[in-house]
């Protein structure tokens, strides 16, 4: 136990006299009903959508007029209640709107709520039963599935471990981060369903992957972890999601990366919109963002572009493993990884980084990519 | 699918054996049901009519809150082409009109020629939904055979946010009779024979 009471209430006279007297007496002591707050009654201002975090942004209550530096609030206080003495100091990591903040954020809150899916029913699994894949095409999804399950444990991990380090006054942004979370291990679990489905079940772990998870896992900041999985590793798994879609082969699986990319464009969306307000409000933070790029770059390269990762894709895409098969399938893997490597050089420029495309490395895989989709096939 | 670059020739579903089930259309509702023609204003505002019969299926998927442009090219003289506006709200279709071009409000266009989207609803009738090789992320993956036109990645996401929203709108289709430019008869919507 790290905290420990400083006051043994079944032992203090004061205490227990006062909560027996009030119930002996009827005599309410109620000065909570004095305490100094706003009074308001907010109203939805679309019945058809409902009463949203939105409806909610009035006065002390709201996001809007939230400062920069939360000094007020060091406890668990609801931002805009009467906050008496005697509240502890819950010492929360993250103090600074600056570095969790994003335009938009209780809309995706609201999203999130709304759309929200269920692995276990929303995926035709019956169906998927019946279904007997090709071996090579078997064990290259099976492999994809543990790749993607490895991420997603980790994806859940990491906004599970910061909700509680912000402070309670950014409301909106916890709600959201637990809706990630919440996101993210309904991902984990109809992948690791998918793989134990496919008659091959789970496949290699990848060391490439996991030490890309771990650096995210141990970010310095929230603002750090933010940039390295919101913008850049969900980006390009995004963009993973999609290609798997496109290289599904069923209809439940292709409704299943459907389901799973509606989520993750919303925490990107949410990775956008952090990075936009930082540098619209503190653009002295841009070299800082850069130097973590550089090494979260060099991670999810490694992590990315690993045997255990292309080769899967390589088969899914060309469907088999003979030679015009494989060729086939890197020519279309190559065409996804420049696609991943472009997006997310896109969305930096129109958060307000349009320089990273010249300071990146990755324009060198880009490049390299391009090239090897330029040359024509020998033969 | 064949022929188009950079599509892989993807296998029918039917080579994995999974059972898919088109909607059942009645055949007295069939025969009273008048062909749509495509593309045309018409066409959309009876999805937006048929989403809102569905509306409770929209409604479990969750807010929709997009709105996005069809853009049907033609490629020869005379083929008919179109750009069409469909906005979402909430649970619903609010606009689905014919406009002579794209504005700032829209997130993302959806571009490609009347033949691909003609194939797309000819496979959406058949089956009561998009296959593995039709659906609308399958088609626009490398803009190969549809594009999507975006100013704002943040707007193109939205594709992806609502991409199941998207699919299930598009696949009311296979409760239409379309006709197509070219075509003497209308193509049947799916009566799941």
């Amino acid at each position: 136990m790290a905290y420990l009471s400083t006051t043994n209430f079944l032992d203090d006279e004061a205490y227990l006299d006062r909560w027996q007297y009030t119930l002996r007496t009827g005599e309410l002591d109620l000065s909570w009903m004095n305490a100094a707050t706003e009074r308001i009654a907010c109203r939805p201002q679309s019945p058809r959508r409902g009463l949203t975090f939105r409806d909610l942004d009035v006065g002390s209550y709201g996001f809007s007029a939230m400062p920069e530096i939360i000094r007020d609030n060091r406890s668990f206080a609801p931002r805009g209640a009467a906050m008496p003495d005697g509240l502890p100091d819950a010492q929360a990591d993250v103090n600074l709107k600056s570095e969790v903040w994003a335009y938009n954020v209780e809309g995706y809150y609201e999203e999130a709520m709304s759309r929200q899916w269920n692995a276990t029913t929303d995926i035709a699994w019956a169906e998927l039963a019946e279904i007997e894949l090709p071996e090579a095409i078997g064990k290259a999804y099976a492999q994809l599935l543990t790749f993607l399950t490895e991420v997603e444990m980790i994806a859940t991990d990491v906004p599970a471990k910061w909700l509680g380090r912000l402070n309670a006054d950014f409301f909106e942004v916890k709600n959201f981060i637990a809706t990630q979370a919440m996101d993210e291990a309904r991902h984990a679990e109809v992948f690791r369903k998918r793989a134990l489905t496919t008659g091959y079940g789970l496949m290699c772990a990848s060391p490439h992957n996991e030490n890309n998870l771990k650096f995210l896992r141990d970010g310095d900041s929230f603002a750090e972890v933010s940039l390295g999985l919101h913008l850049q590793a969900e980006g390009m798994v995004l963009t993973l999601f999609r290609f798997s879609e496109f290289i599904s082969p069923t209809d439940a699986d292709k409704k299943l990366f459907r389901l799973v990319m509606q989520d993750e464009a919303r925490h990107v969306g949410y990775g956008m919109q952090h990075l936009k307000w930082v540098l619209d409000h503190f653009p002295e933070k841009r070299d800082a963002i850069h130097r973590y790029l550089d090494e979260a770059e060099n991670f999810v390269f490694g992590a990315g572009y690993c045997a255990e990762v292309t080769e899967p894709f390589i088969i899914l895409a060309g469907k088999g493993l003979a030679q015009e098969h494989i060729a086939e399938g890197i020519r279309i893997t190559q065409r996804f990884q420049l696609k991943q490597i472009e997006e997310y050089f896109e969305r930096l420029a129109k958060c307000g980084l349009p320089e990273r495309r010249e300071r990146s490395k990755l324009a060198r895989a880009r490049e390299l990519m391009q090239a090897a989709l330029d040359t024509p096939a020998a033969g | 699918m064949d022929g188009r670059a950079g599509m892989p020739t993807l296998p029918s579903h039917r080579a994995f054996g999974i059972g898919w089930r088109p909607r059942q259309i009645s055949r007295g509702r069939l025969s009273s049901m008048t062909a749509i023609s495509f593309p045309s204003e018409a066409f959309f505002r009876e999805l937006q009519r048929l989403m809102g019969e569905h509306r409770d299926r929209f409604r479990a998927l969750g807010y929709f809150d997009v709105t996005f442009g069809v853009h049907v090219t033609s490629d020869r003289p005379g083929e008919p082409e179109g750009r069409f506006l469909l906005g979402f709200d909430v649970f619903d279709c609010v606009r689905a009109e014919s406009v002579s071009g794209f504005g700032a409000d829209v997130d993302f266009v959806l571009e490609g020629r009347l033949a691909v989207w003609r194939e797309m609803l000819e496979n959406i009738a058949r089956r009561g939904a998009a296959d593995v090789e039709h659906s609308i992320n399958t088609l626009t993956h490398f803009g190969d055979a549809l594009r999507v036109r975006y100013d704002d990645p943040d707007g193109h996401d939205k594709l992806y946010r609502f991409a199941e929203s998207i699919q299930e709108f598009f696949n009311l289709a296979g409760q239409v009779q379309v006709a197509f430019a070219g075509r003497e008869r209308p193509v049947r919507a799916s009566t799941g024979v």
